[in-house]
């Protein structure tokens, strides 16, 4: 075996838990600096809430281009990696963050209020600890979202797309992701298999760490929990169904936490404010923005105006590209939808089958698509280029869409139906309401806000399964010297345009993706976001005074 | 004539002890029976059974002398807590359990308008739940059962989540309300923990105790409607019930 298989896990791992701390770390100071400003909350969490429902994907080409022009090549793209999957992850936790920091019990803050606990010292033994049960079980979904898009990203950099910032192999980031698609440019099956292998043992270790670390942190940082901190005598069945019990109870206290801050029982932070947290997080946000505007203008001025003339004339069929796009997305999260509905239904409902089957679904979740779809598509490839010779490179690219992201609303769902007062299901039995109306009056209108918040993050990793999909020329070079290529869409133009050297076209058609995906969030998934918190509210349908 | 009839029922949770054990219960036509007992012993979890919406470890429930195998909204319960769906009015709350009673749209809000209209909410068909009292919410899922044209009504502390006030003027309504002509009720089996509640509403009382719980007691409610609570026999019975329950027996 490869030695550079270990290290190279152990990088991308670093990277992953690298950039969660740093999102905790941040979180905290940002959700600090909320609560002890309502200026600074009213601008902090409606920018979030917005950010959170962009798919961060469709920066990316151009996220790396700013990086790349800024900074030296290598160092531009391990920063665009690094700050891409930030994004992926930040938002998560911040937001967790924040609503753990807004439900810490008032007599809490006037025991700290009342014995004088500066900044450090009420961050660190009241905010910081009461943020950590909700902390452990959001690093869940963010472990995944940061596996996923880290391994994205490094076959995006790794590839031809970026041929034309930094020659092949001179600037692409080494982790687990690369080196997978080096041993596949070079026909190294064995080195794929072990690094897939190195890939499994990694997820495997960290989701059972993870439960555990989760587990420990609800029985000692959470406030007024039926939780107590359980010893075990060691017995092998105990020990293996622990993680996903563990998941579960947190999975189980995800609509009570946010039955919560929905209640009204929020702190109302009126104390003294925080004048140096607050600015500085303002200096910080204002830089970030003149840093992304100062780029964009380099790039815009750094293109000749007939050039940009024609881009404006090229305008039509690019939206084309995207509306190309914009069907393919929708194709897979249809699928996952169908896919989410009617088998996390049945696992909701008969709890036999969903203990067995929902973790082999959560590691093959934390398990990313890229680095296994290339073998999918080596074995398939002679059956389907047979089968389907005209439409097998769209059956790849839905594959790998689906792959990516269909356990988001999945588990949402799933989540959602475990969160139904039982007095509904009782209801529904007892007037035999048949299957359609169950689905269509009770499950659906529960599940809304799960269902939404789901769809959110399952379309945003559509994109990033497409993203690479329609351009993947080095998938697999001893079976396919082309790779796998749609040229009718648009992440396929921005990356074959980047490999050209044609940035500014990129850039171009990635601004204009930018735009429709931040009309789209505020316009669609906000408003969708909003009906289901003002109207679908399931934990308002039992009322007990 | 009997209506309900369960026989010989027992409850045990899943490796778990037994709840209730030999529960011989029965209810005739036009009658109201409560079922009273310290916490603990089962009473929810009797309904429940009853209703099938949990099987019972052993013995049958009976309706019309046919034995109940699967949930039937010819048994309905109305839940402890008031369960009223938030993304329906009111009337669309009740019309939701007449999906499946081959009955034409129209028919069907009819109905609805009418079950609403029988428990005071006349008016107020197109209110959320949000839109509502607690009280009001309570009519919602008092018309939304009897709009399943249930032959049994299962009341599961069906006042204790209301106000005094509310739950009293409930209370004055509700056997009128639930034995109208209009509706297709035969028998009311209530669980309840307010033994004034049980005296004002009850024709007979089942009195469960232990630990599993067995039925200790019976006990006729002879008094004429409508019963006033400062009648001293209210009290005799009152004070019967209380000195059936044995509290320590929960321990």
């Amino acid at each position: 075996m490869d030695l550079a298989i270990p290290f190279a896990t152990l990088a991308t791992l670093g990277r992953i838990f690298g950039l969660i701390g740093l999102s905790i770390i941040t979180g905290w100071l940002l959700a600090y600096a909320s609560i002890k400003s309502r200026s600074f909350e009213s601008v902090y969490i409606p920018l979030v809430n917005v950010l959170e429902s962009i798919p961060v994907i469709g920066f990316l080409p151009f996220v790396l281009v700013i990086f790349v022009l800024a900074l030296p090549a290598r160092f531009g793209v391990e920063l665009a990696v690094d700050f891409l999957v930030f994004d992926a992850v930040a938002w998560n936790i911040w937001i967790g963050t924040y609503q753990a920091f807004k439900t810490v019990p008032e007599h809490l803050i006037e025991v700290s209020d009342n014995y004088g606990f500066g900044f450090f010292k009420r961050l660190k033994e009241l905010y910081i600890p009461h943020s950590i049960p909700r902390l452990t079980s959001n690093i869940f979904s963010s472990f995944a979202d940061a596996f996923f898009y880290i391994s994205v990203s490094e076959v995006f950099t790794a590839g031809a797309a970026t041929a034309s910032v930094c020659p092949r192999g001179t600037c692409s980031t080494f982790g687990i992701g690369t080196l997978i698609t080096e041993y596949l440019s070079s026909g190294n099956f064995v080195g794929v298999y072990y690094s897939l292998a190195s890939i499994a043992i990694a997820v495997a270790v960290v989701t059972f760490a993870l439960s555990r670390l989760s587990r420990w942190a609800v029985a000692k940082y959470g406030v007024d929990t039926s939780d107590a901190i359980k010893r075990y005598a060691g017995r092998w069945r105990g020990r293996i169904a622990y993680p996903w019990r563990a998941f579960r109870a947190q999975m189980r206290n995800v609509p009570r936490l946010a039955a919560r801050s929905k209640t009204g029982n929020l702190v109302q932070e009126n104390r003294s404010h925080n004048g140096i947290a607050k600015y500085v997080m303002y200096a910080i946000l204002f830089l970030l923005f003149a840093y992304v505007l100062y780029s964009s203008l380099r790039i815009v001025i750094s293109v000749p105006v007939s050039t940009w003339y024609s881009f404006l004339q090229e305008t039509p069929r690019l939206l084309e590209y995207v509306g190309a796009d914009y069907l393919r997305v929708t194709l897979i999260t249809l699928a996952s939808l169908a896919f989410a509905v009617s088998v996390g239904y049945l696992l909701a409902t008969h709890r036999r089958a969903g203990d067995t089957i929902l973790p082999l679904i959560q590691v093959f979740a934390a398990f990313p698509a890229p680095a296994y779809f290339p073998l999918i598509f080596i074995f398939t490839l002679p059956f389907l280029e047979h089968t389907l010779p005209f439409i097998y490179s769209e059956v790849y690219i839905f594959i790998l869409g689906f792959l990516s992201c269909f356990y988001y609303v999945f588990f949402d769902f799933w989540i959602g139906v475990q969160a139904i007062p039982s007095e509904f299901n009782e209801l529904a039995r007892n007037h035999e309401l048949p299957f359609s109306t169950r689905m269509r009056r009770v499950i659906f209108p529960s599940t809304l806000p799960y269902i939404i918040t789901g769809l959110s993050s399952t379309i945003n990793s559509a994109w990033a399964g497409i993203a690479i999909g329609e351009f993947w020329p080095n998938i697999a070079p001893t079976v396919a010297p082309n790779g796998l290529q749609v040229p009718f869409g648009m992440m396929y133009y921005i990356s074959a345009n980047m490999a050209n050297g044609q940035i500014a076209a990129a850039a171009y058609v990635s601004i204009i993706f930018a735009v429709i995906v931040a009309i789209y969030g505020v316009v669609f998934t906000r408003n969708l976001m909003d009906l289901a918190r003002k109207k679908y509210v399931v934990e308002e349908g039992v009322f007990a005074a | 004539m009997v209506v309900l009839d369960c026989q010989e029922l027992s409850y045990r949770f899943p490796n778990s002890k037994t709840i209730f054990v030999d529960i011989n219960l029965y209810t005739a036509k036009d009658e109201l029976v409560a079922v009273v007992g310290p916490t603990g012993t089962g009473k929810s979890t009797l309904l429940r059974v009853i209703a099938h919406l949990i099987p019972p470890t052993t013995g049958r429930v009976f309706l019309d002398g046919v034995e109940v195998r699967r949930p039937s909204s010819r048994i309905s319960l109305v839940h402890q807590s008031i369960a009223t769906f938030p993304w329906m009015t009111a009337l669309e709350n009740v019309r939701l359990v007449l999906s499946d009673k081959n009955m034409t749209e129209d028919e069907a809000i009819q109905l609805s308008k009418k079950m609403l209209s029988l428990v005071g909410l006349e008016g107020a068909e197109n209110l959320y739940p949000k839109e509502m009292s607690g009280g009001m919410r309570q009519r919602v899922a008092l018309a939304r059962a009897l709009g399943a044209s249930p032959e049994v009504l299962l009341l599961d502390e069906p006042f204790v989540h209301l106000d005094e006030l509310t739950a009293n003027e409930i209370r004055k309504e509700v056997h009128e309300l639930v034995f109208n002509p209009e509706t297709t009720l035969k028998s009311v089996v209530l669980v309840s923990h307010n033994l004034h509640e049980v005296v004002q509403l009850a024709d007979r009382v089942y009195i469960m105790n232990g630990s599993p719980a067995r039925i200790t007691d019976v006990v006729r409610i002879d008094l004429p409607r409508p019963r006033d609570e400062r009648d001293p026999l209210f009290y005799d019975y009152v004070d019967t019930l209380y000195r059936g329950l044995d509290i320590r027996s929960i321990r």
